[in-house]
């Protein structure tokens, strides 16, 4: 078949192959997306009688102290519970790396978490977080700490933490089983280079280790960060956004003012949506541009 | 509240005769209701359903019970594409739906003269009733009477202490290693406020008070300082559980009445919904001492007999709904003193229905006595503050005084602010 690219095919085969998916695509992605758009320059308490309304939401957003309170809360998220998530499952994976006991056992304990759903786990960790009898109290008055013990979820000075702990408890497991792949296919011979030169175990983790899985621990990063910027679920089961906004995000910000105040307009949550939309293209966007610099990304 | 009805007859009910030709085609009428764990208001919906259904042949109903948040965000999403069910469960808070015309005005459909006057006006907007109250309540404080005694307080004849004599005894319990109040906020946004509510309304009066829920009167009103002032002194001496800010509605009910026990617990009447069920299903022990006693009466208060009495859990019509006939009639059929007897005597919890007193009979008589009692001579203030209040200033409702401010974390002054700055006209 001299001359001939097998690769190519007349253009309605091809959308016999590509309109399905295309279809898909375009009704339950892009169109939400754009009428979002569409609808964030409107008041919308009826789908047949919105009005016009232009920039008003944008401005109204400049003045939105609870909006400010969830992108502050957000950012914090984004930017913070990466590291701790990531942090955690690069710990694990060392420990399963280096071979500890029952490291089989672990490896299922550890990663189990990412298996549960955020009700689950929300409601798991309202529980243990609960003043009279949950686990974490009850360790520090067991323990002579009794002091300590808190509302954790009922003060505005911990409640985030506290949910970005539990976050981190279901995230860890994936972070280490992708970074136990990732160790898993470092080049032996750097390994049995820097052991051949005395190297030790601390000086090769920072040395080497580390060093090698950057690549892997910053597109791990990203994911997170992605995935804190839109973080709904956990706040919603556990806080609802309080106590006094202080857990308050975005995404539960957009949906109380969808559905939960008594007022019926869609267009403000739609002019949330959008902002926050493009909030998050432009950190990604940046995050990668800086990380590039010295390292390729892979997602 | 409780007046016996006049036998009235509705002159609209002849669209209904006319509906049950037979030529009327079967329709199938969709209903949504709340109270998916409250087996006493469950049950009065569900034999209402079958006594319609029995009733009327050329109608079927498709029930179903929906936790509030789900079936409110259902809803709201569902009208605007012409989807919701013909009959659906609202709160007069959400009088926005007939406001943007998804409700249909039951003037002509339900006989008005069954309805209580107060509960017509709870959902009137513009001059049309939509909304089938059947659940209304008052705002009480229970307490365990032997938690109580073990406190060592005695209440008066009035069974109302006054400012000193209710700090008095929050510090006693606190002492006695009793937690005061057994309330939770974490799935409402409102029982956090109950206490603060009924003290503002009892030293403003019903005039002022509505001043200040409708943003025409400040929070930081000298004499609301004062009362906030007074609440805050009751949080700092530990009145609420440490919990208070994690527990949610129904595990403060079991917090009041099981474990670990609290020596108040201010809540609606409907706390029977809950607590006068099996204790294997969450409701109070067998012979659990139960006893309502009168809010306080704050310092220079204005009106301290006056009580908040709201309408609950109602019925609405969808507008835009495709059976309409049939669900005309349902609504109609439950707008019977007949039905607002069953429900009183099932749910025992009032009605925005009218009943006949007299030919009510229950195994908690007694219950329903004292609450009648600690009603006798109330002077009402119709609605909860969320009936009054929207958008920011009801979400900083719930956020400041029903959540922060009862769990002692703000000052009296960053609460006047943040509600002042969100509600004031």
């Amino acid at each position: 078949m001299k001359g001939v690219d097998t690769r190519t095919a007349a253009w309605p085969t091809l959308m016999v192959f590509l309109l399905p998916a295309l279809a898909v695509y375009a009704a339950f992605t892009a169109y939400p997306v754009f009428r979002t758009f569409y609808n964030s320059f409107f008041n919308i308490a009826d789908l047949d009688t919105a009005r016009y309304v232009g920039l008003d939401h944008f401005r109204a957003l400049a003045g939105d102290s609870t909006f400010r309170a969830s992108v502050v809360n957000t950012m914090i998220w984004s930017f913070v519970a990466p590291i701790i998530d990531v942090g955690t499952g690069l710990l694990l994976a060392l420990c399963l790396y280096a071979g500890v006991p029952f490291a089989r056992f672990f490896r299922v304990a550890w990663f189990t978490p990412v298996l549960l759903s955020y009700v689950v786990v929300g409601i798991m960790w309202l529980w243990i977080y609960n003043y009279d009898w949950g686990v974490v109290n009850a360790t520090l008055r067991a323990t002579g700490l009794g002091a300590l013990a808190h509302s954790w979820l009922g003060d505005t000075h911990t409640a985030l933490a506290a949910l970005m702990v539990t976050h981190a408890w279901k995230w860890a497991g994936f972070n280490m089983v992708v970074c136990l792949a990732a160790m898993h296919s470092l080049p032996s011979e750097v390994l049995e280079a820097a052991e051949l030169d005395n190297c030790g175990w601390a000086a090769k983790l920072f040395h080497v280790v580390i060093p090698l899985l950057r690549p892997t621990l910053l597109n791990l990063y990203i994911l997170a960060f992605i995935g804190k910027m839109k973080v709904f679920d956990l706040v919603f089961i556990m806080t609802d956004g309080g106590p006094l906004w202080a857990t308050e995000t975005v995404s539960t910000y957009v949906y109380k003012r969808a559905f939960n105040w008594n007022t019926f307009d869609l267009g403000y949550p739609s002019a949330i949506a959008v902002l926050w939309f493009l909030v998050v293209i432009a950190f990604v966007a940046l995050l990668t541009w800086l990380f590039r610099q010295k390292d390729r990304l892979e997602f | 509240m409780f007046k016996s009805a006049p036998s009235a007859r509705l002159p609209a009910l002849a669209v209904m005769a006319a509906l049950s030709s037979p030529a009327f085609a079967e329709q199938t009428v969709t209903m949504w209701s709340h109270w998916p764990d409250e087996v006493a208001k469950r049950t009065f919906v569900e034999e209402r359903v079958k006594d319609f259904e029995g009733a009327n042949k050329e109608c079927k109903v498709k029930l179903q019970f929906i936790q509030k948040a789900d079936l409110y965000t259902q809803a709201k999403t569902s009208v605007r594409t012409g989807q919701a069910p013909d009959i659906f469960w609202l709160e007069p808070d959400e009088i926005a739906f007939a406001q943007n015309g998804y409700l249909e005005p039951l003037d002509g459909i339900v006989n008005m003269a069954n309805l209580e006057d107060f509960a017509k006006r709870s959902w009137t907007y513009n001059g049309k009733v939509y909304g089938l109250p059947v659940e209304a309540y008052t705002v009480e404080l229970y307490y365990n009477r032997e938690l109580l005694k073990k406190a060592g307080v005695a209440l008066p004849a009035s069974m109302q202490l006054d400012q000193a004599g209710f700090t008095e005894m929050v510090k006693k319990a606190v002492a006695a290693g009793i937690t005061p109040f057994a309330t939770g906020v974490s799935d409402r946004p409102y029982p956090g406020a109950y206490f603060l509510q009924e003290m503002l309304l009892r030293k403003l009066g019903p005039d002022d008070y509505k001043a200040l829920l409708t943003g025409q009167l400040s929070f930081k009103d000298p004499r609301v300082a004062d009362v906030m002032t007074w609440v805050k002194q009751l949080v700092d001496a530990g009145a609420y559980s440490k919990s208070f800010s994690t527990l949610k509605l129904g595990e403060s009910h079991y917090y009041f009445h099981t474990n670990p026990g609290a020596l108040m617990f201010p809540i609606a009447s409907w706390y029977t919904g809950r607590a006068f069920v099996p204790p294997d299903k969450g409701g109070q022990p067998k012979d659990f001492p139960l006893g309502i006693m009168q809010y306080p009466a704050p310092t220079g208060a204005k009106c301290p007999e006056c009580k908040t009495l709201a309408v609950g859990g109602s019925y609405v019509m969808y507008s835009r709904g495709k059976n309409k006939e049939c669900a005309g009639k349902l609504l109609n059929s439950m707008a019977t003193v007949e039905n607002g007897n069953k429900w009183m005597q099932g749910v025992l919890l009032q009605t925005g229905v009218r009943t006949d007193p007299a030919k009510i009979q229950s195994i908690y008589a007694p219950y329903f006595r004292e609450l009648q009692e600690r009603n006798a001579q109330a002077k009402y203030f119709i609605g909860t503050p969320l009936h009054y209040m929207a958008g920011k200033c009801a979400d900083a409702f719930s956020q400041v005084l029903n959540r922060a401010f009862p769990s002692g974390q703000m000052s009296v002054g960053d609460a006047a602010g943040q509600m002042d700055a969100a509600c004031k006209a």
